[in-house]
């Protein structure tokens, strides 16, 4: 199986989208005869590239994370550019894994809707989409809060090889739950009285000496 | 007698009061052409219109602006607080946007949702929130760093292949956005809606 991804993240080859599609594509590669090539929307000025790659392609991957709930800008911009595409006759099979950094699936769920019908707009197999939330700062994680993740995105790889369309069971698993129950929002509750939530958003504001200023309102006085 | 004088007293009051803090209502133009006269002449009516009921009108036509996509580098939420790092027209829209009263969002549908160049707006006003995460009606949502948002409004331009779906979609979209913006999205107008209809639902707002 030959299989085209489109990388949607603003930081491109820098980003958590690269890191979940790495354990993806090495789940993928395990079965024999599967190839990947790899595109980044972040590459605007490759648009008409990207443009030839998708329809030359038989099975594509979209990749994002949220971004104000819905598509990064990079990534409507590419929708737009197939525009063109839509009566096309042979267009790949379309599927998407949308990344959040909010803990709760329901986050994903208004774009995902939009994704399936701009998949049936372009008249495409809809090859199913995953959704992942809590996905920030995966890159700084250490290993051992990280290992099931990666290695459901390496089954999740695996099962697509074969089937040709993101495995249902293995989608629940990335997203067991929409909403944050009861004794999770408790748990976040204690950890905020800790002073423990922000701690990745604090570490990153005294890494670049901008703690002090991290309430800052530089457009309006209050 | 005394009494009619005073409801004629209060409602002449109620009104200058009302004139005296005249709404701030910043349009959005989303369309990526100057070439749409229908569209155009549309948004300078709503303009119009609203300026006659007192509304300060401040427009921002996108496309004439210099705004990059965000590249994701979170600068403004720990390097920079509050500012993107680049210095493009994104700092004129955050601006403006964080002053208002009131936001219109306008733009045609394009793929069933607001234009790429809409949407590369939207993502370049998260310096206005906090990265710090709460929780918001039992959800995980972002800090607040003004003390005040203003309401939103969505205003879409119909086009061929546009459905009664994609309209739901993009206001269910809207709505989870102005979520997280802190504010409220109060107006989904199509254009097929007349200009005195549009402009009564906002200065209602």
């Amino acid at each position: 199986m030959q299989l085209t991804v489109f990388n949607g993240s603003p930081r491109g080859k820098e980003s958590n989208s690269t890191l979940l599609m790495e354990y993806f594509l090495k789940g993928f590669h395990s079965i024999e005869g599967c190839a990947s090539e790899i595109f980044y929307l972040n590459r605007v000025k490759e648009t008409d590239e990207n443009v030839v790659a998708f329809r030359n392609a038989e099975h594509v991957i979209m990749i994002f994370p949220l971004y104000t709930d819905a598509m990064p800008g990079i990534v409507k911009h590419f929708i737009e550019a197939l525009e063109d595409s839509s009566s096309e006759e042979e267009n790949p099979s379309l599927g998407f894994i949308i990344q959040s950094g909010f803990p709760e699936p329901i986050h994903s769920k208004y774009v995902a809707r939009y994704m399936e019908k701009f998949a049936n707009r372009l008249g495409c197999r809809f090859s199913g989409t995953v959704i992942r939330g809590g996905a920030e700062g995966i890159r700084v994680m250490p290993p051992r809060m990280t290992k099931k993740l990666f290695q459901l995105f390496n089954d999740l790889g695996r099962q697509y090889a074969t089937t040709g369309r993101f495995d249902e069971k293995i989608a629940r698993k990335l997203a067991p739950w929409n909403r944050l129950s009861a004794g999770r929002k408790l748990f976040m509750q204690l950890f905020r009285l800790m002073g423990l939530s922000n701690f990745y958003w604090n570490m990153m504001l005294k890494k670049h000496n901008a703690y002090s200023k991290r309430f800052a309102h530089p457009y309006k006085d209050f | 007698m005394i009494s009619f004088l005073a409801e004629i007293n209060q409602q002449v009051f109620g009104n200058f009061v009302t004139r005296i803090h005249a709404m701030k209502t910043l349009i959005l133009d989303g369309h990526p052409s100057a070439a749409d006269e229908d569209y155009n002449r549309y948004i300078s009516n709503v303009a119009d219109s609203l300026t006659e009921k007192g509304h300060t009108i401040r427009m921002l036509v996108l496309r004439d602006l210099n705004i990059r996509f965000c590249t994701g580098c979170w600068s403004c939420w720990w390097a920079t607080p509050g500012e993107c790092a680049f210095k493009d027209d994104s700092h004129t829209v955050c601006r403006e946007y964080i002053n208002s009263d009131f936001v219109l969002f306008a733009s045609p549908m394009i793929m069933g949702f607001v234009s790429a160049l809409m949407k590369k707006t939207q993502d370049k006003l998260i310096p206005l929130i906090h990265p710090y995460i709460e929780l918001v009606k039992g959800e995980c949502h972002h800090r607040k760093r003004y003390d005040v948002y203003p309401k939103i409004g969505v205003l879409l331009h119909k086009t061929p292949g546009t459905d009664d779906e994609d309209i739901e979609i993009t206001m269910d979209m809207f709505s989870r956005f102005a979520l997280n913006l802190k504010s409220e999205c109060v107006l989904s107008a199509a254009m097929a809606q007349s200009v005195q209809e549009v402009s009564d639902a906002i200065d209602c707002v």
